[in-house]
């Protein structure tokens, strides 16, 4: 069975890498750049709807929150669960990001970037049970959402701030990029709870789950290490 | 049944984490590094070609003819003037620009053919100075207005390079010093 379980994590890895680690190194996890940040530097006052765009793409197009809620969810079978779980990440993102901005936080946003990817590789851990064999500790998981949620919401902050010139309307726009994340949180949850739903139904699930939690944690030793290559080179 | 499996959970896990861990480290190192950075520290990057990706190509060669302006334009208190070069979608323009009091500016674009008084705007602030690089992003003419808000006339000084045509300036008419006249119709003399 170890053997089995060994060339089934290869197979995941080589697909997980084709289909979700490459289009990172391109992609980045940050996609507000160029035309994008060129705009929200020119905003001098209120902008709901661009920044509301901008919540939502960011959150539909950043793989380390994709690939973190992807953890969250894995196990999650019923949908009062992903509602608590992903409340309890909203909690702590909106928190951060909000206070963050207001108080003109300044973390440094690789440093931010890369706990991110720690995060997935932690939500990888926790899923196969890493810290129950390893380490012989039972962590919360709530506990655990809510303080990555908090480092996410960090991160979201750091961003937004690395752009927005003016205070003209800071907190309706900080409110709208918020707003934009959950709508961008919702569009992605749908999908990734209705493939993993499907998937659940299937044999491949039980016998793929490890394998897919591992590649879980390449992603996010992944996103970790670039993150750490940017601090090094641009810090 | 739980003594079954040949990797204990414990063997496993660990296992499983090491593998993710040198999977990822050998995927930065070995394609990322190279593709995105340009750094080839296992020398994968020029063995996969894939050092070309991250090697930004430096010079950018353009068909037009290289022009260079220089101009001094002055502004009376409250008067405008615009000064717009023509420049094809992707012409490259240098430009550098000081003014010697307060002014308000705003560089914009029009593009060919569009409705009369149509603009985009690409940067407006209160600055006394500007320094960068423009590309063109259509053709059309493209430049600054600039607004002198001090009490003082001043003089702005732009200088240019590029890859432009032409040069165009617009102003507000009839603006500047205006001789005092009495009640009667007189000319009063004026402070220098």
């Amino acid at each position: 069975m170890g053997d089995v379980s060994i060339s089934k994590l290869i197979v995941s890895c080589v697909i997980f890498t084709l289909f979700v680690a490459l289009p990172v190194s391109t992609a980045y996890a940050h996609p507000m750049e160029g035309t994008n940040a060129g705009f929200v530097q020119s905003v001098d006052g209120p902008a709901p709807g661009p920044f509301l765009y901008l919540g939502a793409k960011h959150m539909v197009t950043g793989y380390d929150h994709l690939l973190f809620l992807v953890g969250v969810i894995f196990f999650l079978y019923r949908l009062k669960d992903v509602v608590l779980y992903v409340s309890l990440f909203t909690l702590g993102h909106s928190l951060t990001l909000l206070i963050g901005v207001l108080a003109d936080v300044s973390v440094n946003a690789y440093v931010i970037d890369a706990i991110i990817g720690l995060s997935v590789v932690y939500k990888g851990f926790e899923n196969i049970n890493g810290f129950e064999h390893v380490f012989n500790i039972t962590p919360n998981t709530r506990v655990a959402v809510l303080v990555f949620g908090l480092f996410h919401g960090l991160g979201l902050a750091t961003k937004l701030q690395e752009f927005m010139v003016s205070d003209n309307g800071l907190v309706a726009n900080i409110l709208s990029f918020n707003v934009g994340v959950e709508i961008g949180q919702i569009l992605a949850l749908v999908g990734v709870v209705a493939l993993l739903g499907y998937w659940r139904t299937r044999p491949s699930f039980t016998s793929y789950s490890f394998a897919t939690n591992t590649a879980l944690m390449v992603g996010g030793f992944l996103l970790a290490g670039i993150q750490i290559v940017d601090f090094v080179l641009f810090s | 049944m739980s003594e079954l499996p040949t990797l204990p959970p414990f063997r496993k896990i660990l296992t499983a984490t090491a593998g993710a861990w040198l999977t990822a480290a050998a995927l930065l190192f070995g394609a990322i590094l190279p593709a995105e950075y340009g750094l080839d520290p296992l020398g994968t990057g020029r063995l996969l070609g894939l050092l070309a990706l991250g090697q930004a190509q430096p010079i950018a060669t353009e068909d037009g003819e290289y022009r260079v302006d220089q101009t001094e334009l002055s502004l009376y208190p409250a008067e405008w003037v615009e000064y717009f070069y023509r420049l094809d979608e992707g012409g490259n323009m240098l430009f550098t620009w000081t003014a010697t009091g307060p002014v308000t500016y705003n560089f914009h674009a029009s593009p060919d053919g569009a409705p009369a008084g149509y603009a985009e705007s690409f940067d407006a602030q209160d600055l006394q100075e500007g320094h960068g690089t423009y590309t063109a992003p259509f053709s059309g003419i493209h430049g600054w207005y600039w607004e002198n808000t001090g009490t003082e006339e001043i003089t702005i000084s732009l200088t240019t390079a590029g890859f432009y045509t032409a040069a165009q300036e617009g102003r507000a008419r009839a603006a500047g010093r205006k001789p005092l006249t009495d009640i009667r119709g007189n000319r009063l003399p004026v402070d220098p």
